[in-house]
């Protein structure tokens, strides 16, 4: 159903507030006759702006999520410069009078607020004389405040950083590849909604317009291992070649199945028929979400599957060779990129902005409770769910898994995912045209939502019984083991009574 | 192929135990659930109480006993709970230099024959400049400087076997309350130089018991105690390390032959923001008192028996050509 919040409404619709004014206000002018489309122009900068800004912003937060949740997987507490570390110091000494740089004497209250926050509130004590003058992070030796600056901090790094071309390269190429990369990138945020409300376009066929878009950046990728003129670059890109295809095709076969299950080729309608029908697309299609995940890690390079990058091997892969704002911008490329895939993810197996158990929660009307849960916004519970699929997959799976060799992406992605993609493909159209009874799907903006993956009679079957299935397929394979061989204990004592259980001289 | 079932390439092993692990490694450090989850990472990482010793660390305590007696101890601080948040388990990291390891787990020393801050007992340096002629970096220069003579006070006693206060010359009186801070000051976490114990003067009369001097540090004059005065030199022998350009290698401390030379165990304490800051006078790399008092003492001892047969063998020989 359509979220409560319509920013796209509010610009772009005709009769609304933000047009009407800027026809009225062109009225008797030269412009009048135009004024429409003056309107919908401005409309349509002002909403996309927005939205860019909400994606780029947001884009920080799984950053900071990465950061974070890594240095509690490895027992550290992460990054810590937080925006306390602009004033805090010792005794008036800060981290540099930054202040005085800014023109006009602007920074001039600003220093004043920072000299009376240090004298107040700096480090002052006197166990830590010299640490607390280096390291200003924290506040006696604790840290109490989020290190969300961290990100801010990098950028202006890379911000001031030299730009070098190494002699040898071609150096066109070495130049255009970056943006090349970067433009496609960019252009992935334009097709991705974050309520029905709130998106910077919609076409037709914007799963199609993902896939195609996604398909960009690997070009550039060779291009700047190629013109880089570097063993490690020209590997790195060669890999990056050489296992597109193993995932790209598996990809390809999973949105197809997810097109076909919601029976659309646009983004913003399978989120309104995953609510329609009754069932997030996951409890339909485990095993095509898992695909998903799967394929979506090796598009977007990250471990495991970042071979083209391998840092022990390869020193940065095929980005080695760029430094500066171009290394920033790819950086930022590739984590757009990534937050691109969770946001898809979100979009056709969790339900979009749909609020969990949304039909069932809104549609009670006990004291107007459903009314107030749907006054959650729908872009807050995508970018939850953005946020959580990215921590729980990206994040977690980079961090437990090893890196797997060139060899075993191919003969995973050839002999297992195209198969299983092809399964899925299979089981989407068995789904969609024989358990799937369309006339009990609801109204698209009916709260309640419909009941259409029913089966014998009882509600909500299908799903159920799918994802019942899968994960006893998942727990048959997590306990798939000979038990009848014996193991050879090469590595330890083997013990024929286990200590504990012999007690000297009464055996 | 027969494996070790932790070996086994299979999905369990590959997928599903990393994440299992990670995921309880990340929720062992959060508030409330932490506790429950450290249970589930088994003995070898003590999460059920990490607070106190386990039974590991509480052996190998006891079996360094010499070195440290703190076989009792149950309590590792360096896993206490945060104060800020009191349910927080914190990770387990040394939070260095707010922390330091030998502090909380003192088993754990830095070996003794570790290269490290360079220190020098100055008193029983004889000039030889061996160390000098041996840096591979020319890292050490010999120099002088105003200091007390020690082997007027060796054998414990004031034995008047160095020099003796002359008019025209130095002389020093003890401050004890520095003497005192000298005792507790630690050149690692202080990243400054070691107060002077001592207040020198020039010396410009002596008459009977007493002696007109002039101070160094104020300019006054004074008149003092013959007693209290030690006789000081301008022309003792010292020097300056440049660790900047020093490489550890421990050449200088092998080729000392009065064992005054040291690379001591200490990792710290030799960093500094200019290169200026890296030249290391003789105030900042002595040994301090309370380290070496035997050391000094027993070479002092050495050099006083030695001295004190020259003498006797130089009466003897006055004594034999008088009689002659």
């Amino acid at each position: 159903m359509d979220d409560k919040y319509d920013l796209v409404g509010f610009f772009l619709d005709k009769e609304g507030v933000f047009r009407s004014n800027i026809i009225k206000l062109l009225d008797g002018t030269a412009a009048e006759e135009s004024a429409s489309s003056i309107s919908f122009a401005a409309g349509t900068f002002a909403a996309v702006n927005i939205v860019f800004l909400m994606l780029f912003f947001s884009q920080f937060a799984i950053l900071w999520i990465e950061r974070k949740a890594v240095a509690r997987m490895q027992d550290r507490y992460g990054a810590t410069t937080a925006l306390r570390s602009l004033w805090v110091g010792e005794n008036g000494v800060t981290a540099g009078e930054w202040w005085n740089m800014l023109p006009f004497g602007a920074g001039k209250p600003v220093g004043a607020i920072n000299k009376w926050l240090n004298k107040k509130y700096g480090n002052r004590d006197e166990n830590f004389p010299t640490v607390d003058r280096v390291n200003n992070r924290s506040w006696m030796g604790k840290t109490i405040v989020p290190g969300f600056f961290q990100n801010v901090a990098d950028g202006m790094k890379f911000l001031v950083k030299e730009h070098m071309v190494p002699q040898r390269a071609d150096k066109l190429i070495f130049e255009v590849s970056p943006f090349l990369i970067v433009s496609s990138t960019l252009l992935i945020l334009g097709m991705i909604p974050l309520s029905s409300g709130i998106y910077a376009t919609n076409p037709d066929l914007s799963i199609l317009y993902a896939i195609a878009i996604f398909g960009i950046a690997p070009i550039g990728v060779f291009f700047a291992g190629w013109s880089s003129n570097n063993k490690y670059t020209l590997i790195g890109g060669i890999r990056s070649a050489a296992q597109l295809t193993a995932y790209e095709i598996p990809l390809l076969l999973t949105l197809l199945s997810v097109a076909i299950l919601s029976g659309t080729f646009n983004i913003i309608e399978s989120i309104h028929f995953q609510h329609a029908a009754g069932s997030w697309n996951i409890f339909l299609m485990p095993l095509g979400a898992a695909l998903f995940l799967i394929t979506m890690i090796a598009e977007v390079e990250r471990v495991p599957f970042d071979m083209p990058e391998a840092e022990a091997e390869l020193v940065e892969g095929w980005w080695t060779e760029y430094g500066g704002m171009r290394f920033g911008m790819l950086f930022m490329a590739e984590y757009i990129r990534t937050y691109a895939a969770c946001f898809l993810f979100t979009h056709f197996f969790l339900g979009g902005w749909h609020l969990p158990l949304q039909g069932t929660i809104g549609s009670i009307e006990f004291l107007g409770l459903g009314g107030l849960y749907l006054l959650i916004p729908g872009a807050i519970m995508t970018l939850i769910k953005s946020w959580l699929v990215f921590l729980i997959v990206f994040v977690w799976a980079r961090f437990a898994l090893a890196r797997i060799r060139t060899d075993q992406i191919l003969e995973f992605g050839w002999r297992m995912l195209l198969p299983l993609a092809v399964l899925q493909l299979v089981l989407s159209l068995v789904y969609r045209l024989y358990l799937f009874n369309p006339d009990d799907m609801s109204a698209q903006n009916d709260v309640a939502g419909g009941m259409a993956w029913d089966a014998f009679g009882i509600p909500f079957f299908v799903p159920a019984a799918t994802t019942l299935f899968w994960i006893g397929m998942f727990w048959i394979y997590l306990n798939d083991e000979d038990k009848s061989v014996a193991q050879e204990r090469m590595f330890h004592v083997q013990t024929v009574e286990p200590a504990g259980t012999v007690v000297p001289g009464q055996e | 192929m027969p494996m070790h079932p932790h070996a086994q390439p299979n999905f369990r092993n590959l997928f599903w135990y990393p994440f299992k692990i990670t995921l309880i490694t990340a929720l062992r450090t959060f508030p409330f659930i932490g506790k429950r989850f450290g249970k589930k990472l088994g003995d070898y990482h003590n999460t059920s109480h990490p607070e106190f010793l386990d039974d590991g660390s509480r052996s190998r305590a006891a079996s360094s006993v010499v070195m440290n007696d703190i076989s009792r101890q149950e309590f590792a601080p360096d896993r206490v709970t945060s104060d800020l948040k009191p349910t927080l388990w914190k990770p387990q990291t040394v939070q260095y230099p707010y922390e330091r390891l030998e502090d909380m787990e003192p088993w754990l020393f830095v070996p003794g024959n570790y290269n490290g801050r360079i220190g020098v007992i100055w008193e029983t340096c004889t000039a030889c400049k061996m160390c000098v002629n041996i840096c591979p970096n020319d890292c050490l220069h010999m120099t002088t400087e105003l200091r007390v003579d020690v082997l007027d006070s060796a054998d414990g006693e004031d034995g008047g076997l160095g020099m003796e206060l002359e008019v025209g010359k130095y002389a020093a009186v003890e401050k004890p309350e520095v003497k005192a801070e000298l005792e507790e000051f630690n050149l690692v976490t202080a990243h400054t130089d070691a107060p002077d114990e001592w207040r020198f003067a020039e010396v410009l009369d002596l008459s009977g018991d007493t002696a007109t001097v002039r101070w160094n540090d104020s300019g006054e004059e004074a008149i003092v105690s013959q007693d209290e005065l030690r006789p000081a030199d301008d022309q003792i022998v010292s020097g300056r390390i440049d660790l900047g350009r020093c490489m550890f290698c421990g050449l200088c401390m092998e080729s000392c032959g009065f064992t005054s030379f040291f690379m001591t165990n200490e990792y710290d304490g030799m960093s500094g923001f200019t290169r200026q800051d890296l030249w290391f006078d003789a105030s900042r790399t002595r040994v301090l008192p309370g380290v070496h008092q035997e050391a000094v003492d027993a070479e002092l001892a050495k050099r006083a028996s030695k001295e004190r047969t020259k003498r006797a063998k130089k009466a003897a020989k006055e004594a034999a050509k008088g009689d002659a």
